[in-house]
């Protein structure tokens, strides 16, 4: 759930809906927002923008491996740039539902050593982005919201639905950091291009919104993402390039050994 | 100038509407007024104290947090079940409050908040040390032994033996306006937590409340003050005059000139400073002696029926007056300007405005009295009634004569002793010190000291030039090595810095193994560490210690004292050691700012500006009497009993270890302003004696009784009126108010006791 859903935020999620017809409720809508074909596998190449409010940016590029099996999910992510950190890679292995908890090992170079990574809250920041754990999901743990379809509008020439999400309890709302989320679902694709997030304290918190979506070997991809947190100033810009899906990737692929070995480019 | 005073005394409706518009037009300004707290701000803005901290600021974060303390004295401290439930309730609390910036681990520190950083199996593990309320001993007992292990906030979060918390948190940005209202906020919660009868105690401080009190405190005084000060002058004016327009005129005077200063203020967009909420008094005080002057001639002219016309009476009595009057506020004035001579905003502006105020009491006395007094009617002539004190003024004019030797001792041991004093003068600019030791907030803030590290805060920012530049081994050894050299002076409670936690990574990183702790040997293994942390810890947790780019790196440091002279000493030892370690030359540039800093340099400038505004003060009322007494001689004498107060003045703030600081500052020029009026009276009546061919003696007893009362009342308002300042609630102002008084007294007894000997001194005797 984690790393991968980051590496392949929104450019991975769905499939045209079938046809869908009548009216439906907030929940409906974000079960077929995560029900879409994002590909059985994927190899993709990220660059990360962190532009703090004075705008000075921190840059990183990886490159990405991404399987599926079943409802789970192995990621492999090696860094390229910037050079004091190029060879560290990160792999996780990803379970589906709250019961387990998943595992991330890194490798850092420097050291020469695989370093276990403790399991995080879903509200903590990830890699230093202003995209929490929580965030980098391809949908939020959908049961622990209560969702309410808010309305229809048009947003970029694109037909959505807002749908309104908020933690069920007191105690989700400080896990996650969130008071209430407002998902901006294109109607056509399933397909979220815009989220805003309130604070504890009811105020707003931050922006995500997905841009330059197109299809991918059939799958609808979109191209950036940015997420600004407005009351910091902050905010990360993501950028995928080189997307290949399907591409049959081996289980040895995602093994420890690999981490090590590091990427090499074909 | 008769042509003007008639056209006054013709149109008395026309001035009166024109002073009426005026106090309306300084009324409605007034609501632009508002107080300026922040201490940064009394620095100029071209000061490094000042560019610094908004540097610092657009860097790193203010670092201006509210403090709150609990202090738990039973056996186990804060280390138990009950203590440790109401941190997190309070931590939980303070994050509600939209009062505070929570976004980031440095914006709300508590022991429910930070994080441990220790190795695991096989990784770091980064989380929480109270992740939920410890239930059992043996989890408190961990609690405790990995808050000792860490180190990093020990002394800083919990204090070393256990017995106390703190919780640091951030205000919103520009939220200063608000910091009264979170200082009454946490207030309440506190009461709120105390009320459960627990054995904690809570204490409340950190500098954005300590602003915030400020900000209650000054409105407040001016508002207490300003009743105190006209009753004062109510029962002297009554004493005096002993009628109704006799009271009344001199205090309409006085109020319009007040209400014309401030609503100059505000249209200038000048704030009020703690030390120009004396203002208003220092008008009322020194403004009402022209008024006086002014009555006291008219009722002496009226009942010798000298003229027949109430208006030529009355233009009689403004053609005497203006000259002195006019000197008398210029020389008062002088003084006053001197004090541009400092760099400091609020000092500036006392002078200039109290200048203003002087000469607006100035104005408004010949137009209003003269105006009011003829559409009052003629009242009968008055009752000769012998003026009060006069049995003193009396025996003054005789005995000084009697005793010269004496009173030339008296002076003479005054002044060996003052000047013993004045050498000792010493200059503290601190914030805290501005309270009285026995305000809950001084106490507050003391008892923090004593349990924790500090809580003033001084900030050393390095730039290394070059990105990632603080990532390179040697460059994170030198920041621990300039934190030990810091961390030596028993004042520092404690500093931080971004090389400690990757020395405590580094050591998490190699099975925990102590002799780990220390800097990552390679820039790519600093680099490293840092992102692996990030996937654990929040990625600014470390934001308010170094930047993005990895160029620039901050050093936090805690003080338990922002006493000038304890700051002054460490920043002076530092400079040798960032010079070594972070040469200029490397491209390193080392700024330091903080509490800490903006007091040393206050320090200095209140120092620098004390010099530069005596030296122009003496110089020019000097020049001034000099032109007036056309003399060198008589314009030296002239100066000697001011310059003896003065003297006096400082000798007792080094004999009583009153330090200079913002507001004793001003007690110099204003003294020399105030005081030299005495003598300018006594000298020209002196000179009329003498010149009307009056023995010396004559002369003095003469001159005694003629301008003895005039400088006896003179005496008693301004010593009434600053000593009124003993009641406030500030130091400042009480220490301000005591001194200034105490000179008066000195400048008052050696105008009319040493200027005698003095001019008797000779064979010949002085003539004036």
């Amino acid at each position: 759930m984690k790393v991968i859903g980051l590496l392949i935020l929104s450019a991975t999620m769905f499939f045209v809906a079938p046809v869908y017809s009548g009216e439906s409720g907030g929940l409906e809508i974000m079960q077929q927002v995560d029900a879409r074909d994002d590909g059985d596998d994927l190899i993709q190449k990220m660059k990360q923008r962190l532009i703090d409010r004075r705008g000075n940016v921190r840059e990183r590029e990886m490159i990405s491996f991404r399987k599926d099996y079943a409802k789970d999910s192995k990621s492999i992510t090696y860094f390229l740039a910037p050079s004091n950190v190029r060879d560290t890679a990160l792999l996780t292995w990803d379970y589906d539902g709250i019961a387990k908890d998943d595992d991330q090992w890194l490798y850092l170079p420097a050291l020469k050593k695989v370093r276990r990574i403790s399991s995080s809250d879903r509200g903590d920041y990830f890699m230093g982005t202003d995209f929490t754990f929580e965030d980098i999901k391809q949908t939020p743990e959908l049961e622990d919201y209560n969702w309410t379809l808010i309305g229809s509008e048009v947003l970029d020439g694109h037909n959505v639905w807002v749908v309104e999400g908020e933690p069920k309890t007191d105690g989700l709302k400080k896990n996650l950091g969130y008071s209430n989320a407002r998902y901006y679902i294109r109607k056509d694709i399933n397909m979220y291009i815009r989220v805003d997030f309130w604070d504890r304290k009811g105020k707003e918190l931050k922006r995500l919104v997905s841009e330059e979506i197109k299809q991918i070997d059939g799958v609808w991809t979109a191209m950036r993402g940015t997420m600004t947190n407005i009351q910091s100033g902050h905010r990360t810009e993501l950028s995928f390039s080189e997307h290949r899906y399907n591409t049959g990737l081996t289980d040895r692929t995602f093994s420890e050994r690999m981490l090590k070995r590091g990427y090499r480019a074909k | 100038m008769k042509k003007l005073f008639n056209w006054v005394l013709t149109h008395p409706k026309s001035v009166l509407l024109v002073l009426v518009l005026a106090t309306v037009l300084a009324v409605s300004q007034m609501r632009h007024i508002y107080i300026e707290t922040d201490m940064d701000a009394m620095l100029p803005k071209h000061s490094d104290a000042y560019i610094n901290k908004q540097v610092l600021e657009e860097r790193f974060g203010s670092t201006d947090l509210v403090i709150v303390g609990i202090i738990n004295d039973e056996k186990d401290g804060v280390y138990n079940t009950a203590s440790l439930k109401l941190i997190q309730e309070l931590t939980d609390w303070l994050a509600d409050q939209p009062h505070f910036r929570t976004l980031a681990l440095n914006d709300l520190l508590s022991l429910a908040t930070i994080k441990d950083i220790r190795g695991s199996d096989a990784g770091l593990d980064v989380e929480k040390f109270m992740e939920d309320v410890p239930e059992t001993q043996a989890q408190i007992d961990h609690l405790k032994q990995r808050m000792h292990e860490f180190g990093v906030y020990e002394d800083v979060i919990v204090s070393a033996d256990g017995s106390g918390t703190i919780f640091a948190v951030r205000p919103m940005p520009d939220s200063r306006h608000q910091y009264a209202e979170i200082y009454d906020l946490m207030k309440a919660k506190v009461a709120e937590l105390e009320a459960r009868g627990g054995s904690e105690r809570f204490y409340i401080s950190g500098r954005p409340v300590i602003e915030g009190v400020f900000g209650v405190y000054m409105p407040a005084e001016m508002k207490r003050m300003q009743p105190i000060v006209m009753a004062l002058l109510l029962v002297l004016l009554f004493l005096s005059f002993r009628t109704p327009r006799g009271v009344l005129l001199p205090i309409a005077v006085v109020l319009m000139a007040e209400i014309w200063t401030l609503g100059t203020m505000a249209a200038l967009g000048a704030p009020i400073y703690t030390i120009t909420t004396m203002l208003p008094i220092l008008i009322l005080a020194i403004g009402i002696a022209d008024a006086v002057h002014f009555l006291s001639r008219e009722r002496l002219l009226a009942h010798h029926q000298a003229y027949a016309h109430h208006k030529e009476r009355m233009v009689e009595v403004m053609h005497e007056l203006w000259k002195p009057m006019l000197m008398t506020t210029v020389t008062t004035g002088v003084g006053f300007l001197s004090m541009l001579a400092s760099d400091l905003p609020p000092i500036r502006d006392f002078g200039m405005f109290a200048a203003i105020g002087i000469i607006y009491a100035l104005l408004i006395t010949m137009l209003l009295l003269p105006a009011a007094l003829m559409l009052l009617p003629e009242k009968e002539k008055h009752a000769e009634r012998k003026p009060l004190f006069s049995a003193y003024v009396e025996w003054l004019g005789v005995t000084v004569l009697k005793h010269p030797k004496r009173i030339m001792a008296f002076f003479g041991i005054l002044l060996a002793v003052s000047v013993f004093g004045a050498m000792k003068l010493d200059v503290n600019a601190s914030l805290v010190d501005q309270f009285k030791p026995g305000d809950p907030l001084r106490q507050a803030d003391e008892m923090l000291n004593e349990h924790f590290s500090g809580t003033t805060s001084l900030d050393v920012m390095i730039d290394t030039g070059r990105e990632n530049g603080l990532l390179e081994p040697e460059f994170l050894q030198h920041l621990i090595d300039l934190q030990d050299e810091i961390e030596k002076d028993p004042m520092v409670g404690d500093s931080s810095s971004i090389a400690e936690f990757l020395q405590t990574m580094n050591q998490a990183l190699h099975a925990d193994d102590p002799a780990w702790n220390r800097v990552p040997e390679t820039s790519d293994m600093a680099a490293q560490y840092l992102l692996l942390y990030s996937f654990s810890g929040a990625p600014d947790d470390f934001e308010t210690f170094m930047t993005g780019d990895y160029r620039q790196a901050h050093i936090r440091i805690n003080m338990k004292t922002d006493e000038t002279k304890v700051v002054a000493a460490l920043l002076g030892r530092m400079q040798d050691k960032t010079d070594n370690w972070f040469p200029e030359d490397m491209g390193y540039k080392v700024e330091w700012a903080g509490t800490g800093f903006t007091v040393h340099r206050l320090s200095e400038m209140i120092i620098d500006g004390q010099i530069a505004s005596l030296a122009t003060s003496i110089l020019a009322i000097f020049l001034l009497c000099w032109w007036m007494f056309k003399r060198l001689l008589i314009a030296a004498i002239a100066m000697i009993p001011v310059s003896l107060a003065v003297t006096v003045n400082y000798g007792m703030m080094g004999n009583i270890g009153i330090p200079l600081d913002i507001a004793t500052a001003l007690t110099g020029a204003m003294a020399l302003g105030i005081g030299v009026d005495f003598a300018i009276h006594y000298l020209h009546r002196y000179h009329e004696e003498s010149v009307a061919g009056n023995s010396y003696e004559d002369s003095v007893i003469n001159t005694n009784r003629s301008v003895g009362h005039a400088i006896l009342f003179n005496t008693f308002v301004v010593v009434g009126g600053f000593l009124v300042l003993l009641t406030a609630a500030l130091y400042p102002q009480m220490k301000l108010g005591a001194l200034i008084a105490a000179t008066m007294v000195i400048c008052y007894l050696a105008t009319c006791y040493l200027f005698p000997v003095l001019l008797g001194l000779g064979k010949e005797k002085i003539r004036v």
